[in-house]
């Protein structure tokens, strides 16, 4: 077991990816590559104490008895090829689909997908709009006629023929940039998008959340509001980050033609800030959807909130400029009074059902 | 903002952002005691706890300090006193205890509102008065008879819950240091210093006020959160009483706490049939409290009390039996089928997931119920008939996965995720699809 300080992750591939377990000791945990690409789990102190379990992730189901829903995710994240946040999310839609999580998380997952999709076909259709504009050409025709229809489609390759002639590029080459650029632009959208993409939503519904926190825990006497404030801090941190990340994005969208142009340089730029945006805000939603919730509860519901959050909290890690955050959390273990959540029923020792359903609720306000 | 502004808010007033209702609580303080003024703070109060907002201190509120953790419960889920004082009744009565003690003396009261050296002398001054005051005015209330003065018929319960007052008032420093002890309510658990606390307070009154001591407990009790805890305390704390004395306390107390459970047990007639979780988590506190209050009996067998608590064993074992066991299998399979039929099917699905957790809950207390026997044997056939569901769905080719995987998860739900995947298990290995 290691202390939050020694642990303290250099890289977000060392902090690792949240992964969205219903059994409520594993809920949040982060999953990442070992020494030999082997996938290991941290574990937050069970006794809200300081430090982290490192578990491989075979012998999690070992170790921790888990709900049928968390068996079948564990399988899918060990079959899945990488355990980015992407990866993960991919996974965790996959199992809620299947109705192991409950109804709302087969509602939640099968919107989410949906509206994965219909950002999909967004994003291509103003990359291909930004494109002609880049170039002097009018797009509007296409939207008169409709994108889908076969003449909509014609008159697209028509004009990406002569976007791709001015730009000195194969159509073929236009086209897979176009593609690429569309692929990882999936979750953050354009700044101009009618409807913000996922990672946009996200970031907002983040700073809502640092606000709210805020107001709580200003002028609050209660044991959890430091523990609050510094929740509320961390949100703040990363709010800034990606606000940066994602004005880069912007200011590279602004210039689209150059970004066509000089795509071998700028493509892992954009390859990698896309990737960071992800990292930066993984593990968010869960911890903002649950804050949400504790809001409309009694004061202690919200007390005990703050700490479910503050153990699983997504702190930046030291490459992000924040090497401070893991002492700043390692001090507030050790100052404050911190009430201690048991994850399984006193009376039996075997999974706590109220635990397990509202993790579940809270799994089904997620879109 | 005009007072009826204010007053037509009403309960809007629960769900206004708590800056703005901070400001509302002040304006309201600000305006005089009239009975729509009283109205709302009524309809608000329960956030007014909730926030434990820091209101304007008056005379009333001191008044109320001592025996304010005998007021009727507001939420739910609050502990109900052992000995309820109604909030209309200390409303009638103030303006009687001020008219009692006179408008020159209240005056002369009003520094204990503020800090200052002299805040302890007078405020102890003050409720020795206001108990004086509350005597008299008692002795003018008949029980059976409706009192012009209080406006309100003095039925049994009010005519107590006046010499309780009384009493209160005037052991109030001791209330005082019992509240700082007992704090924050509720207290969830009886620890070593607690039950010393209660009883030096205790012992001191036993000497000086013997006929406090009863109303004394009561209060302690309904500072915690389940208050026949206090009970198992009570046998081995020494209040410095005769062995007779105390043997008549702790009847008395029992008596209290068995009646209180005995209300609860009758409370689940009026829980909609649809919602069995509600049903489970009645049927569990109720049992936690009969555990608890038969442990303490032990020490003094009362052939009483025992009948009462068997019969609301008797009543939890009919609830559990009717509400959660009975047909419990044919629900929650029916629902599986339910699955494809839109909005009305997911209702259901939901009816039933709630159902399955209802009956795994009520595994814990079956033992002390005696319904061991019948709980696992619905369980077993429910098991049985989901399994058979989830083999048909997994394992053939013309199955529904989603069909297949909910009657997994309803397995779960009843028997727990050991069985679930156990059964998983089994049917994937014998011919994944």
């Amino acid at each position: 077991m290691r202390s939050l300080t020694n642990f303290a992750p250099s890289t977000f591939e060392e902090r690792g990816a949240a992964v969205a377990f219903t059994t409520p000791v594993l809920a949040q945990t982060r999953v990442r590559k070992d020494s030999r690409d082997q996938l290991e789990v941290l574990v937050p102190n069970l006794s809200e104490g300081r430090g982290v379990y490192v578990v491989p992730w075979k012998s999690l189901p070992l170790a921790f008895p888990m709900t049928v829903h968390d068996r079948m995710l564990h399988d899918l994240i060990a079959k899945a090829e990488g355990c980015s946040p992407d990866d993960i999310r991919k996974a965790v839609l996959e199992a809620a689909r299947c109705g192991l999580a409950g109804g709302g998380a087969v509602a939640a997952a099968e919107a989410a997908l949906s509206d994965d999709e219909d950002q999909r076909l967004l994003i291509n259709y103003q990359l291909i709009v930004e494109a002609l504009k880049a170039v002097g050409l009018e797009s509007t025709e296409i939207l008169k006629v409709g994108l889908t229809s076969a003449e909509g489609q014609k008159l697209t390759r028509d004009l990406m023929m002569k976007a791709a002639q001015r730009l000195a590029l194969e159509p073929k080459e236009l086209y897979g940039r176009i593609a690429e650029l569309a692929l990882m632009m999936e979750a953050i959208g354009l700044a101009s998008s009618p409807k913000p993409a996922r990672l946009r939503r996200l970031m907002r519904d983040l700073q809502g959340f640092r606000d709210s926190m805020t107001d709580w825990a200003t002028d609050n006497v209660s044991e959890a509001a430091p523990i609050g404030g510094f929740c509320a801090e961390v949100a703040e941190h990363t709010v800034n980050h990606a606000r940066n990340v994602i004005g880069q994005f912007d200011q590279a969208m602004a210039s689209f033609e150059v970004l066509l142009r000089q795509w071998e340089t700028k493509r892992p730029q954009i390859r990698k800030a896309s990737s960071r945006l992800s990292w930066l805000l993984d593990g968010w939603e869960y911890l903002i959807l649950l804050w949400n919730d504790a809001l409309t509860q009694d004061r202690y519901s919200q007390d005990m909130a703050v700490h479910d959050i503050f153990r699983v909290i997504p702190l930046l890690p030291k490459d992000e400029g924040r090497a401070e955050q893991s002492a700043l959390a390692d001090k507030l273990i050790n100052s404050h009074k911190r009430s201690v959540r048991a994850y399984v029923d006193w009376r039996s020792g075997q999974l706590d059902v109220d635990l397990v359903m509202r993790i579940e609720t809270i799994k089904g306000r997620a879109a | 903002m005009e007072m009826r502004d204010l007053v037509a808010l009403g309960d809007k007033l629960l769900d206004i952002d708590e800056p703005k209702f901070r400001q509302i609580v002040d304006l309201l303080e600000q305006m005089n005691d009239h009975p729509d003024i009283q109205r709302t703070i009524a309809v608000i109060r329960p956030r007014l706890v909730e926030l434990r907002l820091h209101r304007r201190p008056t005379l009333k509120r001191l008044f109320c300090d001592p025996f304010e953790d005998l007021f009727e419960a507001l939420g739910k889920a609050d502990p109900v006193p052992l000995s309820v004082i109604e909030r209309s009744l200390m409303n009638s009565l103030w303006p009687l205890v001020e008219a009692e003690v006179g408008k020159e003396r209240m005056r002369a009261f009003r520094p204990a509102l503020q800090a200052g050296p002299e805040r302890k002398a007078l405020t102890e001054a003050f409720w020795g008065e206001c108990a004086a005051a509350v005597t008299t005015i008692a002795q003018g209330a008949v029980a059976g008879h409706f009192s012009e003065a209080l406006d309100l018929r003095m039925n049994p319960n009010r005519t107590r819950a006046l010499a309780d007052i009384a009493v209160l008032l005037s052991i109030a420093p001791e209330i005082m240091e019992l509240k700082a002890a007992l704090s924050p309510k509720p207290v969830p658990k009886l620890h070593g210093d607690h039950i010393e606390a209660i009883q030096t307070i205790g012992r001191r009154l036993s000497r000086a006020r013997p006929e406090s001591l009863r109303i004394f407990i009561l209060l302690a009790a309904s500072r915690l959160t389940d208050p026949s805890v206090l009970l198992s305390g009570l046998w081995d704390m020494d209040l410095g009483q005769k062995s007779t004395d105390r043997a008549t306390l702790f009847m008395q107390l029992s008596g209290t706490v068995v009646a209180q459970i005995e209300d609860r047990s009758r409370s689940w007639q009026d829980t909609p049939a649809s919602d069995r979780m509600a049903v489970a988590d009645l049927a569990l506190d109720l049992v936690a409290s009969l555990d608890a209050t038969r442990a303490a009996m032990e020490h003094s067998r009362n052939k009483e009390f025992d009948q009462r608590l068997k019969q609301v064993r008797n009543s939890v074992h009919t609830m559990v039996k009717t509400q959660v066991l009975q047909d419990a299998d044919a629900g929650i399979v029916a629902a599986i089928g339910a699955l494809e039929g839109g909005s009305e099917g997911r209702a259901q699905l939901a009816q039933a997931e709630n159902h399955a957790r209802a009956l795994r809950k009520c595994a814990t207390i079956a033992d002390t119920l005696g319904l061991r026997g019948e709980l696992r044997e619905m369980t077993q056939k429910t098991t049985a008939s989901l399994t058979e569901k989830a083999q048909q769905a997994l394992g053939g080719p013309a199955g529904s996965t989603r069909t297949g995987y909910t009657a997994i998860r309803m397995i779960e739900l009843i028997a727990g995720p050991a069985e679930a995947n156990k059964i998983m298990d089994d049917i994937m290995s014998s011919g994944r699809r």
